[in-house]
């Protein structure tokens, strides 16, 4: 009787997730069916206008850092809110990692390859409205960093090159730095997060200093993100 | 409207400059915590004094393409509410939390940012994110006392939540993938060809998702647990504005983007008040078994927003009115409740209601302000619970709800016993010597202000129901809504 009531359970819950998988499905196939093509004016615009209005080539990088970049100051929040979360949660000072001892050979790589990892993350972050790449891509390459330090070397080495403290601070000064440069739109008279339509301008499409603030902007989410992810490795990886 | 847009910030940027004054400088704790709400508050009066006219404010100037924050009675209900609850919360914590202060307030700061984004917001993406960031800064304070029994708690808490984030989500992407907007005027707007199978199954994913974070029964499981070992003074922000909040999304998206035809159409109203009756009676017989406060008042506060949800889902103006006064009052109620339970721990160390024996005459103030707010919240004249408990009655009367009038009747007794039971031991004399920390000032001051609101609210209510008053006209018909949100 137990074993045919164990049975019952599993078998329950795999009809759920199937009655539930046949339940999207024949939900996505009436949606797909709506003739739904005259409703796409937004995401024209954006396609069609997107570099005008916004003098950044990188489509992506106009949608988060212009239009839509309130968004992308709460998503980055949700970020620094799981650090915090996590570095509360693991106050653990002393670490013993697992106990792998890599060979030179590897120890030497990685020392190679941190410095390339470094600049292709500060390409990213600075050319992202213009080429793939942006604050969110290039903060986790940075990130990369003190991540393959705590993997190869140890916990302690890690937060010694890169203090704990040093993250947060690094962390905290890219957020109050994509409010402050919000801000800055309002100081000069337009809205907050305004970066075309304030008086420093686009500049031409395809330089460097152009696109308004988002070149900014994505500096600042770069340092948050980056510094965000490096804190929320090093504290899950901390055991007793 | 310049001040819309700080609302949001200002508690963002306070807690980020937190994070850094835990670091590197930690005596201009006390006086950027303090300061910076009492400029919230500032902030706060400003936008809801001017929130009539309903206004808009474009985010990065972009109008239609981008994101716009609209403020109109409604948000500035949930607004007062804030600057009814926020100072006392802060000025009631710097005491009670002894331990680390500095994580507390920052994630106090975080909570209250994303309240008012969503509260603010008139984009349906923005308000998930502000929702996500709201929803894990709370699981973070109920976290704080980092017991065992806290971290269970929490673990339910974020599971319940993430799982009704995840059905929010899925509704959100099914809009846009329909609408090609996000924007909430548009919405409604894009939606009338769309077939009625489709949209009522829309509608169902954000119904679930937010009743999850809502806490209606059965899904209300996480609550009591969350509640029963964090730190007290955030369960008056959790029931007064962290449940409200999702509340007040529910209510945007069905009535703003469905409307009230659709819902009356597709019978929904008729399931919301079965619904609530069916939770409040529950909670009720299940906050009769309960031997811990804290538990005890969260069942409390699952029942009384089944009342709200009662007032609200009615379908008329009356009942607008009177579930919007009911939020008001139930937070401010339940503040002063979790507040004389937060000194009655500070003091003693207390949470079951055997510890609580006597004190009465001991703490005679306090006690007297606990009295008068569990016969508020029990809806006994001449308190504020009454008055909005009335309305609610003869809204459901009006809109044919008999059953729902009835019911709320035999709920308030239900009620009545169990806030009896603690009342008669409060005051029931006892021989034990007790050893007692003294309350300061700074305890016992927002206790008594949200006590003596209830009393002030309840002889002249006439002063909260004139903001109310116009929160109808943007809600029963959302022609009024979309047209100034598009410019009109």
């Amino acid at each position: 009787m137990s074993r045919l009531n164990e049975r019952f359970k599993k078998l329950y819950k795999i009809g759920l997730v199937i009655t539930f998988a046949i339940f999207l499905f024949f939900l996505f196939y009436d949606i797909h069916n709506l003739d739904s093509d005259g409703k796409r004016y937004l995401s024209e615009h954006y396609i069609s206008e997107g570099v005008q209005e916004t003098g950044a080539t990188n489509l992506v990088a106009s949608v988060l850092y212009d239009y839509r970049a309130f968004d992308t100051l709460g998503e980055a929040t949700v970020i620094l809110t799981a650090a915090t979360i996590l570095a509360f949660l693991v106050p653990i000072t002393k670490a013993t990692m697992f106990g792998t001892t890599f060979k030179s050979i590897v120890n030497q790589t990685i020392t190679l390859i941190i410095p390339f990892l470094a600049v292709l993350g500060a390409y990213l972050l600075l050319f992202g409205h213009l080429s793939p790449g942006g604050g969110f891509v290039g903060g986790v390459v940075l990130s990369v960093i003190p991540i393959l330090l705590t993997i190869t070397y140890s916990v302690d080495f890690s937060e010694y090159i890169f203090k704990p403290a040093q993250k947060k601070l690094v962390e905290n000064i890219g957020a109050i730095g994509f409010v402050l440069l919000g801000l800055l739109g309002v100081f000069t008279g337009s809205n907050f997060l305004a970066s075309g339509q304030a008086p420093f301008g686009t500049g031409s499409a395809g330089e460097v200093f152009s696109a308004g603030l988002i070149p900014y902007l994505n500096l600042m989410i770069g340092l948050k993100v980056g510094a965000g992810l490096a804190i929320i490795f090093n504290s899950l990886i901390k055991e007793k | 409207m310049e001040a819309a847009v700080l609302v949001i910030i200002s508690p963002l940027l306070t807690a980020f400059f937190l994070g850094i004054s835990r670091l590197y400088v930690k005596k201009i704790f006390f006086p950027l915590v303090t300061g910076s709400a009492i400029i919230y508050l500032y902030l706060l009066i400003l936008v809801i004094t001017n929130s009539y006219p309903a206004k808009v404010y474009s985010i990065g100037d972009w109008g239609m393409l981008g994101i716009n924050l609209m403020v109109d009675p409604f948000s500035s209900l949930f607004l007062l509410i804030i600057a009814i609850l926020f100072l006392p919360f802060i000025i009631f914590s710097m005491k009670y939390t002894k331990f680390i202060k500095h994580d507390y307030f920052i994630f106090a700061y975080l909570m209250i940012a994303g309240i008012s984004g969503m509260v603010l917001t008139a984009d349906l993406f923005n308000l998930y994110v502000f929702l996500e960031v709201s929803s894990l800064s709370s699981c973070a304070l109920s976290l704080q006392k980092k017991t065992d029994r806290g971290i269970e708690g929490t673990f339910k808490y974020l599971i319940m939540s993430t799982l009704g984030s995840f059905f929010i989500l899925l509704a959100t992407i099914l809009t846009y993938y329909l609408t090609g907007t996000l924007n909430m005027a548009e919405i409604p707007l894009a939606f009338e060809d769309i077939p009625f199978k489709i949209k009522s199954t829309i509608m169902a994913f954000f119904v679930f998702g937010y009743a999850l974070k809502i806490g209606l029964i059965p899904l209300h499981a996480w609550l009591p647990d969350a509640y029963e070992d964090s730190p007290i003074p955030y369960n008056v922000l959790s029931s007064g504005l962290v449940m409200k909040s999702a509340l007040y999304a529910l209510i945007r998206i069905l009535y703003i983007m469905f409307g009230i035809d659709f819902l009356d159409e597709s019978g929904m109203l008729t399931i919301v008040v079965f619904w609530g009756v069916i939770t409040f009676l529950i909670a009720h017989c299940l906050a009769f078994q309960q031997s811990n406060l804290n538990r005890l008042l969260a069942y409390s506060s699952i029942a009384q927003i089944a009342y709200i949800m009662i007032g609200l889902f009615v379908g008329t103006e009356a009942g607008l009115i009177a579930g919007s006064f009911h939020i008001l009052n139930h937070a401010i109620m339940k503040g002063a409740l979790f507040l004389v339970v937060g000194i009655f721990n500070y003091s003693l160390t207390a949470v079951e209601i055997e510890d609580i024996k006597g004190l009465g005459y001991k703490f005679p103030i306090i006690s007297f302000t606990f009295v008068v707010a569990s016969l508020a919240i029990v809806g006994l004249p001449p308190f504020n619970g009454f008055m909005s408990k009335w309305l609610i009655v003869e809204a459901a009367l009006e809109a044919d709800f008999v059953y729902a009038a009835f019911f709320i009747l035999v709920g308030t007794f239900l009620s009545l016993t169990y806030y009896l039971k603690v009342i008669v031991t409060l005051y029931t004399k006892t021989e034990e010597e007790l050893l007692i920390e003294e309350p300061g000032l700074s305890l016992k001051l927002p206790t008594i202000f949200l006590g003596s609101l209830c009393i002030v609210f309840g002889i002249v209510p006439s002063l909260p129901l004139s903001l109310m008053n116009k929160i109808p006209k943007f809600l029963l018909d959302n022609g009024e809504y979309i047209r100034i949100l598009l410019g009109g």
